[in-house]
């Protein structure tokens, strides 16, 4: 966060130290010469330079920027450039962004867009590093006092599984401090008087909901409060959750819970059970929505290896899978970094250019009408592209709005336009797959029945695993772009143009 | 700002704030058993890491320098004989453990980030700083996850300062472990940046007293010492003197005051 800050005010310094020489190198007679790392960030700034700006990108068309090495012939160009335009964070390879930093002429603005386009209003999303915790976080909680029923602080609530109907069996269970596991409901040997576990007024605890085959469940808990001494064990309410177990939750009750906080509740004053909720981000904290009305979903990314440990035994046989919320999702975000592809929202390539736009204003303010005229005009095209491609993709029913992709590059897309990113190969096309990775991506193709999965162009080399599992699911592969053009499309607007048609195209 | 000028202005923020500052900073706390939370809290539109105690009949909000809390041998357990728990010390050897889930009889301290000010005024997550650990033995801060695989987020076995990502708008819970009886003080910072792009940042001390053996409320009088140079430049470590002065004005109202305000204003001129 601090790095960011710094980088931010080292980009202010530069441009201000810019605009006391200003035509040190931008002579407007050669035009501006602009060097960026890739050809979309390149396609921005022709966009917003026109003729005035001659634009080189380092990385090559269709290669690929995690994993692209700089040569000596780059740090040349990046020596010759008036301004620099990166991504950054993470995009990127390392070796790139410091050939870049390294070779920058002294007093020439080197913007990291990705960053300083948040001051201009660019959404960002926290990168996840553990999908595996980027699920719902679900507890058990009692709230109120229930004073009206003579309960005191050392009364306790009674929460007891009674019921539940889906295919496969449901354990509850905490995972202590050391490592030991302690079962609270198993439906496996039969719901009892056992599978039920206690909680003191106003308190509330998180536990490992552990599912064993994919499908639709429901769940009844039945609240009795306990007053100790010899007072009768008083009975309150009774209610039956749903959870989406791998398949998608649309149409199951009216509100999906798939992030943030939520606690099924047993409301001591009024008796009742439902669910309540705190979204993500800090926003919306506190929902009540009654059990009935609610579907929890958890998703194919929970999807975790049961190991080999007999204490574990519980779950099934060790290398099996289950799906699993865990009792605790702390550790999903890599602390102060953020997922590096904005422009799959176009409302963050509209920030993009308006820091393009500024930057050159400032390297080179005899252009700065021109500057401002054609990211006028630019920017107009890209509210209308913004446009076609929501409703491009509001088409594919709510259902099938699932995206299983080579990298985890989309996140933007999906988030902008309605999508999930429901899987992909590894986060990073720099990585390899493990064999657990393929097998949990060929369950989330068949538990959700994707009609089709999306390759890269620039990554078709290393789509092999992709594939494979699309041929063993018997779904398409289709072509959608991340981080680099083909030879087919040449700019951003027909990039974009391009996804919202293909998704389209391929999952209605 | 001349320094007779800020004593003046003092005096006159003195005159506003001495009824909240009198009727909050009142008792010396032990808490042995029940839910706390740390985290930062918008006080008078300041920026203030405290510890919101459960233990009562209602909700409050401490200072840091009002707590001390107690780790009873109800929470002495061993070190598993498992290599994943090597971090925590040798197999065998005794630890005190503070659980991440609510266990009866021991106390039970989270973190949050969902005062309303805070998760209105915070972008995305608030860092959280361990600067320094005093103590007689070693201090970790873990997460059990799927399946028990634990996640360090402090430990006193390494360099500090450390630090970790709370998500705005969140309540979590680790497990606090120290391995030996004693009192310890955990130097800590929250920081953050806020939406129209200003930094703001305290640094506190929590007291924990562990054991049975000997009275928790010693842990008042263990001086706050004078912090470890910082190594960042941008950390500023807290004038001594401050700190001693609090403890020196406990329970003695107006001189509590002035220091409470000498710090808030210190406070928000380190506020970036």
């Amino acid at each position: 966060m601090h790095v960011r800050a710094f980088t931010r005010a080292i980009a202010a310094v530069s441009v201000a130290l810019l605009t006391a020489c200003s035509t040190a190198g931008g002579d407007a007679a050669d035009g501006v010469s602009v060097v960026t790392t890739t050809e979309i960030l390149a396609d921005l700034v022709r966009n917003v330079g026109g003729e005035r700006v001659q634009v080189d990108s380092i990385v090559p068309p269709g290669g690929d920027p995690h994993s692209y090495e700089p040569v000596p012939a780059d740090a040349k160009k990046v020596t010759r450039a008036d301004v620099t335009f990166t991504n950054h964070l993470l995009l990127e390879e390392q070796r790139l962004i410091k050939a870049i930093d390294a070779n920058v002429r002294e007093g020439t603005p080197n913007v990291s867009l990705a960053e300083v386009s948040e001051t201009y209003g660019a959404h960002v999303i926290p990168l996840v590093e553990n999908i595996g915790l980027d699920v719902l976080w679900l507890g058990l909680r009692v709230r109120g006092d229930g004073k009206d029923k003579g309960a005191t602080r050392s009364s306790e609530v009674r929460l007891a599984a009674t019921a539940l109907d889906g295919p496969g069996e449901l354990v509850l269970y905490l995972t202590e401090a050391l490592g030991k596991p302690v079962v609270h409901f198993n439906s496996a040997d039969d719901l009892s008087d056992a599978d039920a576990t206690t909680l003191p007024p106003a308190a509330h605890t998180h536990l490992n909901w552990a599912f064993t085959q994919p499908g639709i469940y429901r769940l009844t808990l039945a609240a009795t409060l306990l007053n100790g001494g010899t007072n009768a064990p008083i009975p309150l309410g009774e209610s039956t959750f749903t959870f989406a177990v791998g398949v998608d939750p649309t149409g199951v009750a009216g509100t999906v819970l798939n992030e943030g906080h939520t606690d099924l509740t047993v409301d001591l004053d009024t008796g009742e059970l439902y669910t309540l909720n705190d979204a993500a981000g800090g926003a919306n904290q506190g929902q009540v929505v009654p059990a009935a009305d609610a579907v929890i979903e958890v998703p194919n990314k929970a999807i975790a290896t049961i190991p080999d440990d007999p204490r574990f035994a519980f779950l099934g046989a060790p290398g099996g899978s289950v799906h699993q919320l865990p009792q605790a999702v702390l550790g999903k975000h890599v602390h102060g970094e953020i997922d590096p592809h904005l422009w799959q929202d176009v409302r963050n390539a509209r920030a993009y250019v308006e820091v393009v736009r500024d930057t050159l204003r400032t390297a080179d303010p005899d252009g700065a009408e021109v500057y401002d005229r054609n990211a006028r005009a630019y920017l107009d095209r890209l509210d209308e592209l913004d446009g076609h491609v929501r409703e491009t993709v509001a088409r594919v029913s709510p259902e099938h709005r699932h995206l299983v992709t080579t990298h985890d590059g989309f996140g933007y897309f999906a988030a902008a336009y309605g999508l999930t990113v429901a899987g992909f190969v590894v986060p990073n096309p720099a990585q390899e797959p493990s064999v657990e990775d393929v097998r949990k991506l060929s369950e989330t193709v068949r538990n959700l029945k994707v009609p089709a999965v999306f390759m890269e162009p620039n990554l078709a080399q290393r789509a092999s695993v992709l594939s494979q599992v699309a041929r063993d699911q018997a779904v398409d592969v289709c072509l959608l772009y991340g981080d680099a053009f083909d030879d087919k499309v040449r700019n951003y607007v027909d990039m974009m143009r391009h996804n919202a048609d293909e998704v389209t195209r391929c999952l209605v | 700002m001349p320094r007779l000028t800020r004593w003046f202005a003092l005096l006159a923020v003195l005159a506003v704030v001495q009824p909240f500052a009198v009727a909050h900073a009142a008792e010396q706390v032990v808490v042995s058993a029940g839910h706390v939370d740390l985290g930062p809290r918008f006080v008078d539109g300041r920026w203030t890491v405290q510890l919101r105690d459960d233990t009562g009949d209602a909700p409050t909000w401490r200072d840091l320098s009002e707590v001390v809390l107690h780790v009873n041998d109800t929470a002495r357990t061993t070190v598993p004989d498992d290599p994943a728990y090597d971090f925590l010390g040798d197999g065998g050897s005794p630890i005190w453990v503070l659980p991440q889930v609510e266990q009866a009889g021991v106390v039970w301290p989270g973190w949050n980030t969902q005062d309303p000010d805070v998760t209105a005024a915070v972008e995305r997550e608030v860092t959280w700083r361990l600067h320094d650990v005093r103590g007689p033995g070693r201090f970790v801060l873990f997460l059990s996850g799927n399946f028990g695989a634990p996640t360090t987020l402090f430990t006193s076995a390494d360099a500090t300062p450390q630090e970790t990502g709370i998500e705005v708008g969140t309540h979590v819970h680790g497990n606090w472990v120290f391995s030996a009886p004693g009192t310890y003080l955990l130097d800590l910072e929250m920081t953050a940046s806020t939406k129209d792009r200003a930094q703001v940042a305290d640094r506190k001390v929590l007291r924990v007293h562990v054991g049975g053996d000997t009275d928790p409320r010693t842990a008042f009088d263990v001086a706050v010492a004078e912090p470890a140079p910082a190594p960042e430049p941008r950390a500023e470590p807290e004038p001594a003197s401050d700190r001693t002065w609090l403890w020196v004005g406990l329970g003695g109202g107006a001189l509590l005051v002035v220091v409470v305000v000498a710090v808030a204003l210190r406070r928000r001129g380190e506020q970036r």
